[in-house]
């Protein structure tokens, strides 16, 4: 009676009585990471029950398959991200990478030992690598003394909360491959996203919103990078884990309103008339998949309350919007996006990911940097005190940073206004707060010039590693078996988790 | 209990090998455990290989065996020991210890003489004669297989079904009622047959199979990356479909699309097809190196050849040697030899060459139907024009009383409260001048709200004014006198509320500016709409002791409530500073047209200012010359900007012409991207972990001889290449093409794994079958139609897709076809049924792209405004899906689970979301098929039931039975109900249905009722699938 030889095609069938001891231990350890791709021998029937499952998952409807499944690999310390992603590449020389020592350098050459032959984008090929030392001042912030920039006085205010890596570096020196491989360890698009990778490993705490949201900050100047929907995408892993873009504009989620005149009441009736019509099919049929499609339809329907609530920033107090600047008002920017993330993040919504354009200071450093500066300042620090105040920095994993940094030399006429820096890929800065990192800490260090790392270098697929493992998630062992090979977010090359890190 | 049943399938799993019948195969046992667990670090890859001991080799692998006493071999030892320094595969590699029966498999192996073998998609496929339990060769073949499990097939699907499955399969489309009629009652002994035959005869065969070769082909009407301009490669669209209408034979359109300009005597459609290897993305990003991105073009070229005609992972060989499939990295590019001498050279956007210049034959017929659109839009603005004569006529004599003592059109905004961000004292006299001073920040940002006591603002005026506190009495109180405004925001607060609003300024004109070096400095008042501080408004070089203005027109006029305030800031940011204002007034008007958009003093102004005798004049519209009747023009045009029943229709008016402009430029020659051969060829490197720059030894042009040797004397071609992969000695091509079509037929190929054939992929469910199947098809001369008539003719085709919970827990994937497959119809499928079955589809074939409904703002939320979506008007709005403009950057948003275009995709993935519910439920394209349906049921009959059956045989291909009908009439009550009691929402529901009013004779209630009602079938899961 248990004659179930599941998929299998090559072998003949097999009764349940005819399994050894041995073989029944063995099927206790399939677990969800064979169904992630180990269970490479196994192939159709893997893939097979790896299907089951997840129609499991979904008719649970709780969705939260990670307890049943292995995962998370070891105790999380974080149970969430926001990641603040600030596109364009900021520059980690006028914002936290402080040196002092280049002002003696200032207009001359950059020495060749210091740039090892480092390729530099066609912009600046051409042009004679003159220093041009930081155009802000620093100043030494809190317990910890952290350096951080005067265009960032709020953020200084909060140093002590954050956990800075200077020795950052990438692989790309162009914005589209360099955020692909910031966003998805590979710089060709089509791989999932962290975001993709950690809520299809985790599963989901919350059963009316996606488990993944992405909001971009709403800007009146036409970016010269574009966010594409790649950076969010699922790649080859199933698209309910992909991203899923809040827009600022009267409908949030794509397709999320009904049409006016469909009022919610009769909305209901339809979904009930469907579901009933759809329940006779499945029982004709006897295909589950349609079990699923009436559980997704209500899910649907839930959505379409809980995203509403979720954006409607009317109960938040008069202090919150104080505490995050006069921005904050204004729906779309990233301040108001910024109250929202904490809002997502009290609804244990697993991966929360803002972008903020317009880093991309080739030129007129002083104003243009400031103008980012003054967007993102005060609300990300309003961002970190709010979190901490309401419980939960604790276990929410706050990431600061771009896909690069910018080059100590001045592109264009150094010594005047009009200077900007190309983009830099050697090193750059970023900041962790929360979720299991050590509070005040500076890790890592660039030589005299931030133009190589020194100390500690941190390359990207290492802050993926180190992520991942803050979510209780062994890079090693989250893997999607596609086109033959199995994939990873952190790549084929060796990738460490940065330990050093954490509290 | 569900977890307990995994468990018990997954130890079957497990036990599996445990069972397989006693000959050891090693193509089958032996080479799957020896990839899996061996050949990353012992395989082909010799840059990773360790200990120098490969194991994809027999002499290698000799070296650990022990043939004489298999027990005492070396690799049985490693993978027994439980030392982790020796057991293999070691810790490290994360990869599990070897099971018992895997460790059992090998040993039996080595007992037998460790025979060695070919991965089976490196044999050449032999045909086999099918087992004799059937007539038609499919069917003898799955049977047999289905005896050895000792299952039995099903029964023969529905007719209305069958007749739904096939149709959606041949032509991506469900047949329509009277389609369905036909066959229902043709003979039923021929009638599936011939409507086989019916649909591979039908121009909708070409564009269903084009969809699936576009999204392999990674098609796109743009370049992708941050440009992501616009291409016109169309005609190549529209090549594909044409090639498979006419049935062009697989290998030849395979060489066409290769080599179709090196063929003697090459048609301009030869040449077109080869734009097959340019529809990679291209990189016009600024400071990328354009030989890199070349680069990059020739590698996408090989791994879609790879991917979509080999089944290979060929992409995996361009940093490394292949760690699993026998080709090396010097195979690889060996490959891209054969096109690395395009005459290309790595730009994008319009300098993309080598280009073809074509005129299609397909674009006049949509140039004639936007004409069209156009001359029936044309009168009816017209008329509208003519029709606002009258009340322009009361209009202007009210205004002219109005403005009779004086009229002035700009409002100052007084007793504002103001603020400025770094310190500046601004203070405001009755007369809305507000003066700064106290500091003088080097930047600043100055805030201004106020209550309006106009009913509307449609406008703003900032003057910017001279004073004597001023440095030089100029215009503020900077080193040099002259101000820099780098941006305005216009925002409306709310008392009591949390948020502000923005509002959208449409333009921006002022008295002077100082003329602009470059886009980015400052001069042109335009700067200060776009939030970068590298550009804004400044008039310097103008005399700085005098007063100058802007004018600022919204986007929409603004109605502010009695407990808002409108907020103007103005932002000094400029690179230097130094340039605030230092005195300025704010004014508002509610005047539309030209008072807002130009520097002219105010129309009503002006006539106000006209003596008794002219303002009779103009009033009585005489034909004089004089000023007069020119000012009567201009306010008949300002009148008309305000008037909606005419705005209404110049607007439309107005989408229409844009359109036929379009396609207009579509008709003209265009520039198809295809391949040509530079004179002089390129030398090509191995390129050293795969970056472009670091190159190798150089390699010759040719093929990885483990797939097949290179036997023709002819030259090194792309023509010769092609006819490499087709020719009887590949043993790739046939069977991955004819696992291609497997798939689009059953939802799953024969091998699952479409995209690799390696030893990484899966193994053949059927392999004999498959194997007959690819020598069939290459004998009958790779062609097209009658493989495709063999495999729907089959009775295994013909199966009912109904499962028995105890089939399909044996068999959930229905592998073993014992059973129809059942799956979610592609989303363009699911649009295009929609069309089809509410009888909107234009079923027109070829031409510019069109642009179906996607919700307001995607494209400019992605690219901050850049690029703008306006949906296709009239019949170019019912298009199929194949014909939609692509943006690779961001694809259609009423497509789910579809392929990204950027890479070549060649299976389908499908998933189950609530946001596709959404879309299905809310999207435009669906809510136009609804009301549409709505229409055909209210004219099929008078009562309910009549009507509901139209609906639902338009939608499923049948009539409901009577437990649906019940429920159907009881929602059709429920809306009913509601819309009856509520006109407005049926008003309201209707008018977003997009449907284009003809006469509608019906009470709105009630075709709001079927609408929804539509909408719900078309949501019903039986219309969503495969079945």
């Amino acid at each position: 009676m248990w004659n179930l030889s599941l998929g299998w095609i090559g072998e003949p069938k097999m009764k349940f009585e005819d399994l050894t001891p041995a073989c029944a231990q063995a099927a206790q350890e399939i677990t969800r990471r064979h169904f992630l791709g180990h269970g490479a021998g196994l192939s159709i029937g893997a893939a097979a029950l790896a299907q089951l499952l997840a129609r499991t998952s979904l008719a649970g409807d709780a969705t939260n398959d990670s307890s049943a499944v292995g995962l998370p690999h070891f105790a999380a310390r974080a149970k969430r991200v926001i990641f603040l992603t600030q596109s364009g590449g900021p520059s980690q020389i006028e914002l936290y990478d402080e040196k002092p020592g280049l002002r003696e350098w200032a207009g001359k050459e950059l020495p060749d030992s210091v740039r090892q032959g480092q390729r530099l984008t066609t912009m600046t090929a051409s042009q004679k690598q003159l220093v041009m030392p930081s155009r802000a001042r620093f100043r030494r912030c809190g317990d910890s003394g952290a350096t951080v920039g005067e265009w960032l006085p709020h953020l200084a205010k909060v140093a002590d909360e954050l956990c800075f890596i200077k020795s950052m570096h990438t692989d790309q020196i162009n914005h589209a491959p360099a955020m692909t491989q910031f966003l998805t360890g590979n710089q060709i698009p089509g791989k999932p996203s962290i975001g993709t990778w950690v809520s299809y490993g985790l599963g989901s705490e919350n059963r009316n919103l996606p488990d993944y949201l992405v909001m971009i900050s709403k800007m009146q100047r036409p970016s010269d990078q574009p966010l594409y929907d790649h950076y969010w995408g699922s790649g080859f892993l199933p698209s309910r884990y992909q991203g899923v873009k809040l827009r600022n504009a009267r409908e949030p989620v794509l397709y999320l309103r009904d049409p006016d005149g469909v009022p919610r009441e009769l909305r209901r009736g339809m979904l009930d008339g469907l579901a009933e019509l759809n329940q006779q099919h499945l029982a004709e049929t006897g295909d589950p998949e349609i079990a699923t499609r009436i559980r997704q339809y209500e899910m649907s329907y839930r959505m379409q309350t809980s995203v509403p609530e979720l954006i409607d920033l009317s109960d938040e107090t008069d202090a919150t919007f104080q505490l995050y600047g006069p921005d904050s008002r204004r729906p779309g920017s990233y301040a108001a996006n910024c109250i929202l993330a904490r809002r997502l993040a009290e609804r244990d919504v697993r991966f929360i990911q803002l972008f903020h354009p317009d880093w991309d200071h080739h030129s007129r450093l002083p104003s243009w940097c400031t103008a980012r500066c003054r967007d993102v300042d005060q609300p990300t620090a309003a961002l970190i005190t709010d979190l901490k105040q309401r419980g939960l920095l604790n276990d929410t994993l706050v990431i600061w940073g771009g896909e690069f940094g910018r080059g100590v030399a001045g592109q264009g006429q150094w010594d005047t206004p009009e200077a900007g820096r190309d983009h830099h890929p050697r090193c750059f800065t970023m900041w962790l707060a929360g979720g299991g990192v050590k509070p005040g800490l500076t890790y890592g260090s660039t030589d005299d010039f931030s133009y190589n790392t020194a100390e500690n270098p941190v390359h990207v697929r290492d802050l993926h590693a180190t992520v991942l493992h803050l979510l209780g998630i062994d890079h090693e062992r989250l893997t999607h078996r596609f086109q033959g090979l199995d994939f990873k977010l952190t790549g084929v090359e060796p990738a460490r988790v940065v330990r050093e890190l954490f509290a | 209990m569900m977890k307990r049943a995994l468990g018990i399938l997954a130890c079957l799993l497990l036990a599996a090998p445990l069972a397989a019948e006693d000959r050891v195969r090693f193509g089958r046992d032996v080479l799957p455990i020896l990839s899996e667990n061996c050949f990353a670090c012992h395989g082909p890859d010799e840059s990773q290989r360790k200990a120098d001991l490969r194991l994809d080799t027999r002499e290698g692998t000799l070296t650990v065996l022990s043939l004489e006493k298999p027990a005492e071999s070396e690799l049985l030892a490693r993978v027994l020991s439980t030392d982790d320094e020796v057991v293999m595969p070691p810790p490290a590699s994360h990869k599990k210890r070897l099971t018992a029966r895997q460790v059992e498999t090998l040993r039996r192996w080595i007992e037998a003489g460790a025979p060695w073998g070919k991965h089976w998609a490196f044999e050449r496929p032999v045909q086999v004669d099918p087992p004799k339990l059937a007539a038609h060769p499919i069917d003898a073949f799955v049977r047999a297989r289905l005896a050895e499990e000792g299952l039995a097939p099903s029964a023969r699907a529905l007719r209305h079904t069958l007749a739904r499955r096939v149709s959606f399969d041949l032509t991506g489309l469900p047949p329509s009622t009277s389609e369905l009629d036909e066959f229902l009652k043709d003979d039923p002994n021929r009638a599936y047959g011939r409507l086989v035959d019916r649909l591979l005869a039908s121009e909708h065969f070409g564009e269903r199979l084009a969809m699936w070769w576009l999204d392999a082909a990674r098609y796109s009407d743009t370049d992708g990356f941050q440009g992501d301009a616009t291409r016109t490669n169309w005609p190549w669209r529209d090549w594909v479909v044409g090639a498979f209408n006419r049935n062009l034979p697989f290998d030849q359109f395979t060489i066409e699309q290769f080599a179709g300009d090196l063929l003697p005597n090459a048609t301009p459609e030869q040449r077109l097809a080869t734009c097959f290897h340019r529809n990679h993305m291209t990189n016009g990003e600024g400071g990328r190196d354009p030989e890199e991105s070349r680069i990059d073009y020739v590698i996408d070229r090989v791994s879609t050849t790879g991917t979509l005609w080999l089944g290979l992972t060929l992409g995996c060989c361009q940093c490394h040697s292949h760690k699993y499939d026998p080709i090396t990295q010097r195979d690889f590019y060996s490959l891209t030899a054969f096109f690395n001498s395009i005459d290309e050279d790595g730009k994008a956007a319009n300098a993309a060459k080598p280009y073809l210049s074509y005129q299609s034959p397909l674009a006049a017929r949509a140039v004639q139907e936007a004409q069209q659109l156009v001359d029936q839009r044309k009168p009816r603005e017209a008329q509208a024009r003519a029709a606002a004569e009258a009340p322009f006529a009361d209009w202007l004599v009210a205004r002219a009383a109005e403005v009779k003592d004086g009229f002035r059109a700009w409002h100052p905004l007084v007793n504002a409260e103001l603020e400025s961000i770094e310190g500046t004292q601004l203070s405001q006299a009755p007369d809305g001048t507000v003066q700064a001073s106290g500091a003088n920040p080097r930047q600043d940002d100055y805030r201004l709200a106020a209550t309006v006591a106009l009913s509307r603002v449609t406008g703003l005026k900032l003057e910017v004014l001279p004073h004597e506190s001023h440095t030089g009495g100029g215009l503020s109180r900077g080193q040099s006198g002259e101000f820099i405004l780098t941006d305005i925001k216009v925002q409306v607060r709310r008392r009591g509320s949390s948020q502000i609003r923005d509002l959208l300024v449409a333009s921006a004109v002022a008295d002077v500016s100082t003329e602009q070096k470059d886009a980015r400095s400052y001069g042109d008042v335009k700067g200060v709409l776009d939030d970068d501080p590298r550009n804004g408004w400044t008039t310097k070089s103008h005399d700085p002791k005098q007063p100058h203005f802007a004018v600022f027109a919204l986007a929409e006029p603004l109605e502010l409530e009695a407990d808002e305030k409108l907020v103007f800031e103005l932002r000094h940011r400029s690179t230097d500073g130094d340039a605030n204002i230092g005195r300025f007034r704010v004014s508002v008007t509610d005047q539309a047209g030209a008072t807002v958009r130009s520097i002219d003093a105010p129309l009503l102004e002006q006539l106000a200012a006209l003596s008794p005798l002219d303002v009779a004049e103009l009033l009585r519209n005489s034909d004089s010359s004089r000023g007069a009747t020119r000012l009567r023009e201009k306010l008949f045009d300002q009148f008309l900007a305000d008037h909606e029943p005419y705005q209404v229709e110049k607007a439309a008016l107005d989408r229409a012409t844009r359109q036929l402009s379009e396609v207009q430029n579509g008709a003209k020659k265009i520039d198809v991207m295809v391949l040509a051969e530079r004179a002089e060829p390129r030398p090509t490197h191995v390129l050293m972990r795969g970056a472009w720059d670091k190159k190798g030894e150089v390699v010759p042009r040719d093929v990885p001889a483990a797939i097949a040797a290179w036997t023709t004397e002819e030259p090194r071609t792309r023509e010769q290449l092609a006819r490499w992969i087709v020719s009887r000695d590949n043993p790739l091509a046939a069977r991955v093409i004819v696992n291609h079509f497997w798939q689009m037929l059953f939802g799953t190929g024969l091998v699952k794994t479409t995209e690799d054939f390696g030893l990484q992929g899966e193994r053949p469910s059927h392999p004999e079958l498959l194997d007959w199947l690819a020598v069939d098809f290459m004998e009958h001369g790779w062609d097209i139609k009658r493989l495709l008539k063999l495999i729907v003719t089959s009775e295994t085709y013909q199966q009912s897709s109904s499962v028995s919970a105890a089939l399909l827990a044996r068999d959930p994937e229905n592998r073993l076809l014992a059973r129809g497959s059942r799956y979610r119809l592609p989303s363009w499928m699911l649009r295009d049924a929609a069309l089809k079955s509410s009888g909107l589809l234009n079923p027109a074939l070829g031409g510019p792209p069109v642009r179906p409904y996607q919700p307001d703002g995607v494209w400019e939320e992605m690219f901050m405004g850049r690029f703008k979506y306006e949906p296709s008007e009239g019949a170019a709005q019912h298009r199929r899906t194949v014909y939609a403009f692509w943006r690779r950057a961001i694809a259609p948003t009423f497509l789910f689970d579809s392929a990204q275009r950027r890479v070549c995709e060649v299976r389908p993935s499908r998933t189950n979301t609530p946001l596709q519910a959404l879309t299905l439920l809310n999207d435009a394209n669906y809510l136009a098929a609804a009301r549409a349906l709505a229409g055909h049921a209210l004219q099929a009959g008078t009562d309910p039931a009549t009507r509901l059956t139209e609906i639902t045989r338009r939608v499923v291909s049948r009539p409901p039975t009577p437990r649906e009908a019940v429920i159907l009439e009881r929602e059709l009550d429920r809306a009913l109900i509601h819309y009856r009691t509520h006109p407005a929402d049926a008003r309201k529901f209707l008018s977003q249905t997009n449907y284009q009013r003809t006469e509608q004779t019906q009470p709105d209630a009630e075709v709001a009722a079927y609408t929804l009602v539509a909408s719900l079938v078309l949501n019903l899961d039986e219309a969503l699938n495969h079945e």
